[in-house]
């Protein structure tokens, strides 16, 4: 595209008189380009000065000091698209999830493969209550003898057990979810185990059947190979 | 840093085993960098237990760095059957229970496994970090690190690093008083220089099964106009990140703030208005996640984060909204 | 008043992390809100204050926007209340706030003379700009002349214009064009020492 082409969309732009796709690709242009910025700066000081505005601005600092506050704000992330904020991953959005084929349902299913993802299955069986981890059960009786003769930093697992209890409610679990996509630590697995109990997730797996509609031979084939 | 080739992989090990080691024992952070690195760019097959909350789990890792893409595979060993597999950007979540596959797409994809954030200047003023002494653990020559928390506003790690590959055999997320709250040990680990690509084939047959992909949420929910922020933050937590999503429970847009010290995140979730099914109040302790939850000005906040139960109160009681104009 | 798309695409594009495209809107809308809050606080500086204070809100409201309304009547709206705010909390006397009844796009009365006092410097650079700008204005060709000044100071769409001008819309996109893009190359002439210099955020 030309230059006269480009400001001639971007003096349409400025009118609000530019087809919405184009005004997409522009904008993106627009955010990142100073010397067209400033075009469109000029635009806007052009339409001020012929109203005769009071403080009408070329090169004023209000932008200027805008702009250098805006910059140190944090990032922002809305809607549907991941992007990176500084270290971190996009927001991850609990997602309403879709039969290839058929109408939305809610995302109580997806949840609860995120948070085994994140947390542990519910059917983890419960090791029995140990002063010292070493001796709980076989995986992780991985010889470290040295590690219970030591002093400073030998640690000690604290004797209560959770036991099976009601399952906290499912609007915390989306939050938990949400939230997992910026926990840092090593462990981004938080044990969630309570959280998704099997009666749980079977409510909200027959809530979806309920509202989805089932697929079709054709496209369950289609589908059987996941690497398309 | 990618590693392209097989040949690439030999000489980062090699690398690892003879100028590394010598140089990295005074100073703790680089053992971190190392780990991130192992982490991101072997290839590693695993055995490990995940044990929180008095529950042990047994799962799988497999991990492949091949010609720039990543694949990975996270099986459950105690009888759920469930896997994820990510190739690439997409992700596949085998729900055999639930005879259902979930199909996402992630254009950041993060690491099944996990991994730390880069300790800085700035972290240091909130955690010590130090390096502690070598043990043998299933065989191999570890180092221990030590990151431990300055105050009571966060938790601390101590990590069991092998001398030789960098991978963290032994990870534990620990309070201000050593307890720890949280463990993934590994009982096995390899890292051959290639893996088929027959190791990350589901162990099962999805027949019949239901396969979900996300869609953009139905509807437009209305903004409620309030923009919420925490008028005071524990010592070293700044924002990260302002977002507002789109959330099945809750109506409108829920306000998402994510205040972090560098190395633990706290998500603060604003709701637009107090709605019929809303019944979360005060602190909820879900394994190492704490939570807290509150109403502000008629609008239910609640607090998550890997951080002491304190810190989520803190912080919940510390936000104020700004009212929309008008 | 609907979402026009040209800010709509701007508003989502900061809602992506694009800060650049709040910039934009920014240079956009920045005499429009300055003008606005003059008409509670007088001073021009302070009025560059309240209106730094009033983008700086909008900015951290912006995930709130869904596209509903106007982005300029939803941004209307936060300069007005910061504006109240500022004033209120100077303990100025005060304001006869019926002026926020008005509508917001009557921002073309072409009143604009000064009642109170202006900082010498920022005075003349208006006048200078101004009558830059309508030298540039009268020296253009009469179709030119006569498009601009029916969009920037009558408010017409295209359409309107093409109808009173009797041209299809391109042709008044075109003259529009051709208008600015005369009038900026004078504007640069005047105020930066001629064509291609390297240029600031304006």
């Amino acid at each position: 595209m030309n230059n006269d082409e480009l400001y001639s969309q971007l003096s349409a732009m400025f009118d609000g008189e530019l087809p919405a796709p184009e005004c997409e690709l522009l904008a993106r242009r627009l955010g990142r380009d100073d010397l067209l910025k400033a075009r469109w700066g000029r635009y806007a000081a052009i339409g001020a000065a012929m109203r005769l505005e009071r403080g009408v601005r070329l090169h004023g600092q209000l932008a200027r000091r805008v702009s250098s506050a805006v910059a140190a704000e944090p990032a922002m992330l809305v809607g549907s698209s991941p992007a990176i904020a500084g270290r971190l991953a996009g927001p991850r959005l609990i997602r309403w999830w879709q039969p290839v084929a058929g109408a939305a349902v809610a995302a109580s299913v997806a949840a609860a493969a995120i948070l085994w993802l994140r947390a542990g299955s519910p059917d983890a069986p419960i090791i029995a209550a140990s002063p010292m981890i070493a001796s709980a059960s076989a995986s992780t009786s991985a010889a470290d003898t040295s590690d219970a003769a030591t002093g400073s930093d030998s640690y000690v697992v604290p004797p209560s057990v959770e036991g099976p209890s009601a399952a906290p409610p499912t609007e915390l679990a989306d939050f938990v979810v949400a939230h997992s996509e910026f926990s840092m630590p090593l462990l981004r697995r938080s044990a969630l185990t309570s959280l998704v109990s099997s009666e749980a997730v079977s409510d909200s797996a027959d809530a979806a059947r309920r509202a989805g509609s089932t697929r079709s031979d054709e496209d369950r084939k289609a589908n059987a190979d996941p690497t398309h | 840093m990618r590693i392209r080739r097989t040949s690439e992989q030999l000489a980062w090990l090699a690398f690892v085993l003879t100028v590394a080691t010598a140089a990295c024992a005074d100073e703790p952070q680089k053992w971190l960098e190392r780990m991130n690195q192992a982490l991101m760019t072997l290839n590693y097959d695993g055995v490990f237990s995940h044990i929180q909350g008095g529950r042990v789990e047994t799962l799988r890792i497999i991990h492949r760095v091949q010609d720039g893409t990543v694949t990975e595979r996270l099986v459950s060993l105690d009888g759920s059957g469930r896997e994820f597999i990510r190739t690439g950007s997409q992700l596949l979540c085998y729900l055999p229970d639930e005879r259902t596959v979930l199909v996402e797409r992630q254009p950041q994809p993060s690491l099944l496994l996990g991994s730390l954030p880069r300790f800085d200047a700035a972290t240091s003023e909130f955690y010590d970090i130090r390096s502690s002494r070598r043990t043998r653990l299933i065989g191999r020559k570890t180092r221990l690190i030590v990151v431990d928390p300055k105050d009571d506003y966060r938790y601390g790690y101590r990590l069991w690093i092998d001398e030789q590959t960098g991978m963290p055999l032994r990870t534990q997320l620990c309070d201000g008083k050593g307890r720890v709250i949280e463990q993934v040990v590994f009982a096995s680990i390899a890292t051959p220089a290639a893996i088929p690509d027959a190791a990350f084939k589901p162990g099962l047959s999805t027949a019949g099964f239901r396969w979900l992909r996300e869609v953009a949420a139905p509807g437009r929910p209305s903004p409620s106009g309030y923009s919420f922020s925490a008028l005071r933050l524990p010592p070293g937590f700044h924002i990260s990140v302002r977002a507002a999503q789109v959330m099945p429970g809750a109506t409108g847009l829920v306000e998402h703030l994510v205040y972090t010290d560098g190395v633990a995140s706290v998500s603060v979730f604003v709701e637009s208005h107090m709605h019929a099914g809303h019944t979360l109040s005060g602190s909820l302790q879900l394994g190492s996640t704490s939570t807290f939850a509150t109403v502000i000005d008629g609008h239910p906040v609640t607090v998550v984060g890997e951080v002491p139960p304190q810190t989520v109160k803190f912080i919940a009681n510390s936000m104020k909204g700004q009212p929309p104009p008008r | 008043m609907t979402a026009d798309p040209s800010d709509l695409s701007l508003v989502r594009r900061v809602q992506r992390g694009d800060k650049g495209a709040f910039d934009a809107l920014v240079l956009k809308y920045q005499h429009k809100v300055v003008k606005l809050v003059m008409r509670y606080v007088r001073n021009p500086a302070e009025a560059e204050d309240v209106a730094q204070e009033a983008f700086i809100k909008a900015y951290r409201a912006l995930p709130q926007f869904r596209g509903d309304s106007a982005f300029y009547t939803w941004l209307y709206r936060i300069a007005i209340n910061t504006a109240k705010n500022a004033v209120v909390s100077r303990d100025r006397s005060p304001v006869d706030f019926d002026l926020d009844a008005q509508n917001p796009d009557e921002s073309y009365d072409l009143q604009g003379r000064l009642k109170d006092s202006e900082t010498p410097e920022g005075l003349v650079l208006t006048d200078e700009i101004r009558g830059t700008v309508n030298a540039a204005i009268d020296a253009l060709p009469e179709d030119l002349r006569t498009a601009i000044v029916l969009r920037e100071l009558e408010g017409l769409s295209y359409e309107e214009i093409a109808t009173a001008m009797g041209c299809p819309v391109g042709t008044v996109r075109s003259r529009i064009f051709r208008a600015r893009e005369a009038i900026d190359r004078r504007l640069r002439e005047v105020f930066e020492g001629g064509l291609g210099r390297a240029e600031e955020l304006g």
